[in-house]
């Protein structure tokens, strides 16, 4: 029987609340467990309040749950929000540096033995050491786990960390020794990661041969600039911080043009200056990758807060009309899959891909199986041949030849015979400027017809139960929706859906006529990718939407809910 | 190679008389000097009559977007060393809608050349103020003359650390294409302003009028060209209209230097297929110990 235990480690921003979580994270999954951490900031450097909620189980975990086992706190903010979820035989631990009277609270010497032991900062080691003992993990493994992170500091730094690990671990709390710790894993051969969605979809673009990146720092998208700045070097690339995001994109509008393989990634305000650029490169079918870690808006919104917001502006992104792929991974696999993925069919369909994640898919350590090496399949799409480009042409290849698919042979700079003219103006066959109607009426045929076939290939994966509903989803509200069900043995179907644009018209019109009603479940107010599956299927009467726009991500409990309410509703 | 190698033949949109056909003749005869082969040349232009500039080479030529000529034509340069890449553009490209790429463009110090072909106004738009124009300067979008201060590009490039500057006019062309070829040649940023009049919408900046302005740097006294401090000054006293080389500094670590782009492989032809190596070596890090 698989069990859950949830811990929500709070206090001051800044003082390290965060990496207390991931540290005790890795030591969990170090030991073959699988634990999920969703963390709640703001956007401010030290000062306001923040938590990590770790859940934590013998099997994968794809979201928190709703209800706390432990809360751990180093402030007063972390009590007043959260107590609420706690399970009815769940505790609170306070430091006792809070001075906190209430009976329901146990209070622990978090500050006073990390400043016996060690220094202030190591507080949260303390804080470590109680709820490794509570959680019966054994000693070595967070001495371990503290050598690991604290290596780089010094000898010093790390057996102070340790002497204060001891003290936490030998000092007797009454209370504690009722509670009971994870239950013992059966001994498994496991292979397991820990990483984010954006390691993930960082670890995609490597493995499809992305050698560029260029991006502007943005929550939550740096955690991709940030890798890339560290491999990129180690392997001939190059990421370059640009001055803003429209110089990210046409950066790596540049590279593409040039052959290289490159991607940007941003959030909503970033996307929103990247409009120019996705133009640019629907205009010169010039290949690009954009990764949106989508955050709440509108303008700065909240942003560090989940919202799936920017699906209608990207859907009809720009001003006049391009071809465009949005691709959106709802697990830390799929980041990686699709990241690939994304780099081959901007490749083959010449094109912008837009890769649309979200802040808690973006962001959230999870543990999973490792992913394994596979020698990627990569597709560079229609390039001239050597044939084509015997010719010493002066000017005049044919970048832009009017074919049956819309594709037409792409050439890099520097090629002989494959000189020709890139222009964001409507152009001819060979890239010049051209105003004439029956040119351009066969260009935007052209790049229209580019993404035709794909209307008509499948892109939403469905767990089947045999129920008369299916709820649809995408993006992090993936993992909430099969772990709501699962735990609360809804009747319903369930599906996610990779690749929003073009839609799985066919698809989705076969399920229209399968299924009783589509609950399309997203995180906006204005259930936009229902409404574009309604603009472009139909079927308005069978669509309802399911949506949540106050930051928080979806809750099992009341997706749960609300599911089963509709289920007896439509009997 | 003679100059006619590099022209395809297009008939160029501008007004008879207008500075960018001796830009264009310029670029051609430079590279024709250096011998570029063709298709190992990129010109990547903006947006305006400058920017219709890429489309008249038989170069390859990539004509972007309003004021974003730099992003392109860095990175192309990135992706390929093995590119002769131009970038061409008018004042609104450089000092409005793209100053900022202009500046970050200076200060990373890319491998490339960057042509401003300057007439102080907004042609394609049919003659509007431009950042540069001057005080005075009786525009359609400023009937009672432009009020605000121009910028003054050397002083700009030149707080920016820019590694080469020179000033063309559109009336010297020996003189631009030897500047074209030094820009070429410099290891770095090369940043070359051309006084390329406008003869339909600026009737103050007139050929003439440069002809009567404009002095040589030596006229000017400034001799020394890696002296900042003298560079500086001469752009302050002659108020810009100066033109020749006014700075140069060749020891300057490039871009690709700074980030290891060194090695003889260029970007594009390394291979995409990662080896079992390289994905553990990126994997590494969310690996556990079970």
């Amino acid at each position: 029987m698989s069990w859950k235990k949830t811990i929500l480690i709070g206090g001051i921003q800044g003082e390290g609340i965060a990496s207390t979580g991931v540290n005790l994270m890795k030591s969990l999954s170090g030991i073959g467990y699988f634990a999920y951490g969703e963390r709640k900031f703001s956007s401010r450097i030290k000062g306001g309040n923040t938590y990590i909620m770790v859940t934590i189980s013998d099997e994968p975990v794809t979201c928190v749950t709703s209800y706390i086992d432990i809360i751990l706190t180093f402030d007063h903010e972390t009590i007043q929000d959260n107590r609420h979820l706690l399970t009815e035989d769940g505790l609170i631990l306070a430091d006792e540096q809070l001075e906190i009277e209430d009976t329901e609270i146990i209070s622990l010497p978090l500050t006073k033995l990390a400043k016996e032991h060690g220094s202030l900062l190591m507080k949260n080691t303390s804080a470590i050491g109680f709820l490794g003992k509570m959680l019966d993990i054994d000693k070595g493994v967070l001495e371990e786990s503290i050598e690991k992170a604290y290596h780089r500091k010094g000898e010093k730094v790390v057996n102070e960390n340790n002497q204060v690990l001891r003290a936490a671990y030998e000092t007797r709390v009454e209370k504690l020794e009722m509670f009971k710790g994870l239950p013992p894993l059966e001994p498994k051969d496991k292979d397991l990661m820990m990483l984010i969605g954006n390691d993930a979809i960082s670890l995609g673009a490597l493995m499809a041969g992305c050698r560029f990146v260029a991006a502007y720092p943005i929550t939550p998208a740096s955690d991709i600039m940030e890798f890339m700045s560290r491999v990129l070097p180690e392997e001939e690339g190059v990421m370059i911080q640009a001055e803003d995001e429209i110089a990210a994109v046409t950066l790596c509008i540049g590279a593409s043009y040039a052959g290289v393989r490159s991607m940007t990634a941003t959030s909503g305000p970033g996307l929103t200056l990247m409009m120019e650029g996705l133009g640019l490169a629907g205009m010169t079918e010039t290949p690009l990758v954009v990764v949106d870690a989508q955050r709440s808006g509108p303008s700065t919104g909240m942003p560090t807060r989940n919202e799936q917001s920017d699906l209608a502006s990207l859907y009809f992104a720009g001003h006049g009309e391009f071809p465009m792929i949005i691709l959106s991974p709802s697990t830390i696999e799929e980041c990686c899959e699709l990241t690939m993925e994304a780099f081959n069919l901007a490749d083959q369909y010449q094109c912008p891909v837009v890769l649309l994640s979200d802040f808690n898919l973006s962001i959230s350590p999870q543990t999973i199986p490792a992913i394994e090496y596979q020698q990627p399949v990569i597709n560079r799409g229609f390039l001239a041949t050597d044939q084509e480009l015997k010719e010493d042409n002066a000017d005049g290849f044919e970048r832009y030849a009017l074919t049956e698919s819309g594709i037409s042979p792409r050439v890099f700079p520097g090629t002989k015979g494959g000189i020709h003219k890139v222009t964001g103006l409507e152009h001819t066959v060979s890239g010049r400027p051209s105003d004439r109607k029956g040119n351009r009426v066969n260009m935007m045929n052209k790049r229209n017809r580019k993404l035709e076939a794909l209307w008509d290939q499948n892109s939403v994966t469905i767990e089947e139960r045999e129920g008369k509903i299916l709820c649809l989803t995408f993006g992090s509200n993936w993992g909430v929706l099969e772990t709501a069900v699962k735990e609360f043995a809804l009747p319903i179907d369930i599906a996610h859906i990779s690749r929003i644009k073009p839609l799985p018209v066919r698809q989705l019109e076969t399920l229209f006529s399968r299924y009783h009603k589509m609950v399309v479940m997203e995180q906006n107010q204005r259930s936009q990718l229902a409404g574009i599956i309604k603009q472009e299927v139909g079927f308005n009467d069978k669509i309802v939407s399911l949506t949540k726009y106050d930051g928080e991500a979806f809750r099992t409990l009341e997706v749960a809910e609300q599911l089963k309410r509709w289920c007896s509703e439509w009997k | 190679m003679e100059m006619k190698d590099y022209s395809n033949g297009v008939h160029p949109t501008w007004c008879p008389g207008c500075g960018d056909f001796s830009v264009l003749r310029s670029i051609q005869l430079a590279a024709a000097h250096l011998g570029i082969p063709r298709e190992k040349m990129a010109v990547i232009s903006g947006i305006g009559c400058s920017g219709r500039l890429s489309g008249y080479m038989s170069t390859y030529g990539f004509h972007s977007v309003h004021g974003r000529s730099l992003p392109v034509a860095q990175s192309v340069k990135l992706s390929n060393k093995e590119l002769t890449v131009v970038a061409a553009g008018g004042d609104g490209d450089a000092f409005a809608i793209g100053m900022s790429h202009t500046l970050h463009a200076i200060r990373r110090n890319v491998n490339i050349t960057y042509l401003v072909m300057n007439n102080q106004v907004y042609g394609l738009t049919k003659g509007h103020t431009s950042p540069v124009s001057e005080i005075g300067l009786t525009t359609k979008s400023a009937p009672g003359g432009s009020k605000d201060e121009p910028i003054h590009p050397g002083l700009l490039a030149l707080s920016a650390g820019v590694t080469f500057y020179a000033h063309g006019f559109s009336a010297e062309q020996e003189e631009l294409v030897e500047l074209i070829k030094a820009g070429i040649e410099h290891k770095g940023f090369s940043f070359i302003n051309i006084f390329s009049p406008c003869v339909t919408y600026n009737k103050t900046n007139t050929y003439d009028w440069f002809r009567k302005h404009l002095v040589t740097c030596e006229k000017a006294g400034h001799h020394d060209l890696e002296d900042l401090t003298s560079a500086w000054k001469t752009l302050k006293a002659t108020q810009g209209l100066v033109r020749g080389i006014i700075y140069q500094k060749s020891d300057v670590p490039t871009f690709e230097e700074n980030h290891h782009l060194t090695n003889n492989t260029p970007m594009i032809e390394l291979p995409l297929e990662p080896t079992k190596e390289q994905f553990n070596r990126w994997t590494e890090r969310f690996r556990l110990d079970t």
